[in-house]
């Protein structure tokens, strides 16, 4: 019987020693030695994303973000990334709903540099926060919407399958690059308080991995980071929801795309739950590789799809149900409608219970390679220590997240695919090449 | 609260090493191994003398069709029993073209990487390459191509290449052809690229726990039924500069951003100047420090982003300056890119840059290099351009060392602000006036 657990198949994903500490100050601190490489990785994710931000405030989060690299009191404007591009080192951040992540790898020598970077902009970012920076940023921004969303074809599908999939109001509705509008109000005092109430040590997580020792980190966060003040962080915008759409919802875009494309989504389960990791493995036996169900169906057998541009995927959102994202571009001659069909089939066959024991071992071994090349650098392990402890409360969470995924049972496969992939629960979105609508409407007359 | 207000100082420095390099002659082929002990992942790939350099006239593309069509079944199994084969083992096979050559690979974990490869080299030595099949894989990649094109910045580098290397040369032609050069290519095109590039023997590419790994083994299957023959070199082009500047505008209408790309020709690869020239980029566009990404993001605003440094391959190198920019500011962000390269070229770098540049590109050699992947690429630049083992400790004393002398010497030698051809796809009703107020060159339609 073909397995993707052969005999020695680790029974743990994370087979390095984790160290965590918490300082008075609430500061959690996380550390994973490992000598092989001479670089320290160090992370910090902060608890708040774009769910935390009030209407008429959308893109906040993010633009923040962009602030904290401006300059902090002992830190002069443009020297951060000076610093540790002058140390060797790479960095960045990212934001998301749920959380805002910034990090670098450094060669070790300079951890304490990073380190004590990481802490000036935490506790001491508002004092060097000026109209100037946040005017120059917010262009900035605008420019990343821009780049990323406004001047590249089916840029926006995000922005639009949220609020399909989250009601108004709902912290996931908006997206996390916010509107032009909301971008153009923004103003100084607001960010100023953004960091007094966020950027605190209680609500962070400290993660270094690499050439270094627990000891070592733990007396340097200490010095760094101890006498930065607690604060009351307010609760989070309430974001429960029940699982799926109880109706389905649809939109048609009319755009200069090249090709009609869909996106098909589902809300499923939250990140770090049971369900949701059945459904990080359905979606693999839907739509990684070319021996996926949707390749071999719409692109091998039906020739609908373009071979490059299908898949599937889940989102990993931790307070709400999940989406899982379904989506195909239509090969030339093949209209929306016909590869709608297809797709909508291929989904119907799942959750009728059509999944083979050889599909399962495959989105097994699948998940098991992309999850060792995560975890092969510093950087990879440190950002996903920072996720388990700060989204599931115990970074050694960490270890048990292969060995879940390699657990899934067919049974459960077929009970989420049943429950989940209905088509009275299902988004969907639609685009179409601006000329060919129009020929289309023309028809309807 | 008080935060510490003195930087630290670095700590201990760590002795700098590279993995320890095997290279053999087995079964026929070469091998070249790195050692990475412990690694739950390892990587094998196949360099094959197979480039776009090699591609026929008026077929640029050819080899990116060659690589997709090897994945649609082999002489003994079909394409999905070939795809789940290879997924079973949790395996993607990877292959990819460039100027110089032609790889396909896979990683795997060690205990899975013989069977890996061994489907690795079914594939590239006896792909099926079935007529129906290859005709549906190059109209795949036509319009795989077409959706590419929809996009800002494929436009934009073919017009540049064109003006740059000639556009009846195969350097000045798209890397992956363009949808036209590809429709044209036939099955008899893609059979016989097949047979005179990927039939040789080439470099098996190791990188993982050699403790575990028989490179004897996989040497065999990677060259099993392969005949060694020699391959003709052929030198570096030279690198003749424009007298004067002009400005190329491609039409893209409604575009909110305008599209820039910037360049001149510059030397090859393993030209003597290489690191002077690595610490030129880095200093004018090469990192986030960069003057260009100082001056057009952190300072003026008109773009997410602008990054400029030095291509190089086996043959030729090209300057290249790349930005998306905000409509309004096409004129003065092209304006303020060619004042930076300007004063680069004719001021030299400072030793205040130098350091932060010098020191960014060593550490980048531990800081980047941690995964069996990486390390294979590095093993392929030693391997493509024929460098030493100990080619990365000797390139980081060489970065470490390198004086403001030296890195302004080469910015005066091969940045050309004067010879630049600009590139600016964007809506050319709106931005054309202003870019001929510019007085930066002559302005014409691409």
């Amino acid at each position: 019987m073909p397995s993707a657990n052969p005999p020695g198949a680790p029974t743990t994903g994370y087979p390095w020693p984790i160290e965590t500490t918490r300082l008075a100050n609430g500061l959690r601190v996380v550390v994973s030695e490992d000598h092989a490489a001479p670089v320290v990785a160090v992370n910090l994710w902060y608890d708040v994303g774009s769910r935390h931000e009030p209407d008429g405030q959308t893109g906040f989060a993010h633009l923040f973000e962009h602030l904290m690299f401006e300059g902090s009191v002992h830190v002069a404007k443009t020297e951060h990334m000076k610093l540790i591009q002058g140390s060797g080192g790479s960095l960045n951040a990212t934001t998301n709903p749920d959380r805002t992540n910034y990090f670098e790898t450094v060669p070790a020598e300079h951890l304490e540099l990073a380190l004590w970077l990481e802490a000036d902009r935490m506790g001491g970012l508002v004092p060097a926060l000026t109209q100037e920076t946040l005017d120059n940023q917010r262009e900035v921004v605008k420019n990343e919407r821009r780049q990323r969303y406004e001047n590249v074809p089916y840029g926006d599908a995000w922005l639009r399958l949220l609020p399909l999939l989250y009601p108004a109001g709902h912290p996931y509705h908006h997206s996390t690059i916010g509107s032009m509008e909301d971008l153009n109000a923004a103003d100084l005092a607001t960010f100023q308080a953004f960091h007094t109430t966020y950027y605190r040590p209680n609500n962070a997580v400290l993660t270094v991995v690499g050439d270094t020792t627990a000891a070592e980190v733990f007396a340097l966060a200490e010095k760094y980071f101890g006498t930065i003040e607690r604060g009351e962080i307010p609760p989070a915008p309430e974001s429960a929801l029940p699982g799926g759409l109880t109706e389905p919802a649809r939109e048609v875009v009319r755009s200069e795309v090249p090709a009609p494309r869909l996106y098909l989504s589902h809300r499923t389960a939250p990140f770090g739950t049971r369900d949701y990791d059945v459904v990080t493995v359905l979606a693999g036996i839907l739509g990684s590789g070319r021996g996926s169900r949707l390749y071999r169906r719409l692109v091998d057998e039906a020739r609908l799809a373009q071979p490059d541009n299908i898949g599937a995927y889940g989102v990993d959102l931790a307070y709400a149900p999940a989406p899982v994202i379904i989506s195909a571009t239509a090969k030339d001659g093949v209209d929306a409608d016909a590869l709608e069909a297809g797709l909508t089939a291929v989904l119907a066959e799942l959750a009728a219970g059509d999944i083979t024991d050889d599909e399962i071992d495959r989105a097994k071994a699948l998940l098991t390679t992309q999850w060792w090349r995560q975890v092969s650098t510093a950087g990879g392990r440190s950002d996903l220590l920072g996720r388990y402890a700060t989204q599931l409360g115990d970074p050694a969470r960490i270890g048990g997240q292969l060995p879940s995924w390699l657990s899934v049972t067919a049974d459960e496969l077929r009970a989420s695919a049943a429950a989940l992939l209905s088509a009275q629960s299902r988004v969907t979105l639609v685009y179409l090449p601006a000329t060919e609508a129009a020929e289309s409407e023309e028809n309807d007359k | 609260m008080t935060l510490v207000s003195e930087r630290p100082g670095t700590g201990a420095p760590r002795p700098y090493t590279f993995p320890r390099i095997v290279r053999r002659d087995i079964a026929g082929g070469r091998v070249i191994a790195a050692h990475l002990p412990g690694q739950a992942l390892s990587v094998a790939t196949l360099l094959l003398d197979g480039g776009a350099g090699h591609e026929p006239a008026g077929r640029e593309g050819l080899a990116s069709v060659v690589a997709k069509a090897l994945e649609e079944g082999t002489a003994s199994r079909d394409a999905t029993a070939y795809a789940l084969a290879l997924e079973g083992l949790g395996a993607e096979l990877s292959t990819s073209a460039d100027w110089d050559t032609f790889m396909v690979g896979t990683s795997a974990p060690a205990h899975l990487l013989p069977r890996a490869l061994e489907l690795v080299a079914e594939a590239a030595r006896t792909p099926a390459l079935r007529p129906a099949d290859v005709e549906r894989v190059r109209d795949d990649e036509v319009t795989g191509l077409k959706m590419d094109w929809a996009s800002p910045g494929p436009r934009a580098d073919a017009a540049l290449r064109a003006d740059l290397f000639g556009a009846g040369e195969r350097y000045g032609r798209p890397l992956h052809g363009d949808p036209a050069s590809v429709a044209a290519v036939t099955v008899d095109d893609v059979t016989a690229f097949h047979r005179s590039w990927l039939t040789r023997p080439g470099v098996l590419v190791v990188v993982g726990d050699l403790d575990v790994l028989d490179l004897d083994a996989l040497a065999a299957t990677a060259f099993a039924g392969t005949v060694p023959s020699e391959i003709e070199t052929t030198g570096p082009l030279d690198v003749p500069i424009a007298d004067t500047r002009k400005i190329i505008l491609v039409d893209r209408p409604g575009s909110v951003q305008s599209t820039l790309r910037l360049g001149h020709r510059a030397p090859h690869r393993a030209h003597p100047d290489y690191v002077p020239m690595t610490l030129t980029g880095t200093v004018l566009g090469g990192a986030f420090t960069s003057r260009l990404n100082h001056l057009i993001r952190e300072v003026r605003g008109y773009t997410y982003g602008i990054r400029g440094d030095f291509g190089l391959a086996r043959r030729f190198g090209r300057l290249l300056i790349s930005a998306g920019v905000q409509t309004k500011f096409t004129a003065p962000a092209l304006v303020d890119t060619i004042g930076e390269t300007s004063r680069t070229q004719s001021g030299g770098v400072t030793e205040d840059e130098l350091a932060v540049a010098r020191s960014w590109r060593a550490g980048q050699l531990s800081v980047e290099m941690q995964t069996p992947g990486a390390i294979a690429g590095a093993l392929a630049t030693l391997v493509v351009h024929g460098l030493p083992d100990d080619y990365y400790p000797r390139l980081r004393e060489s970065l470490l060392s390198a004086t403001v002398d030296e890195v302004s010497a080469a910015a005066a030698a091969h940045l050309h602000p004067r010879g630049l051809t600009m590139v600016v796809e964007g809506d050319a009703a709106v931005i054309r006036d202003d870019l001929v107020a510019t007085g930066l060159g002559e302005v014409v339609d691409g």
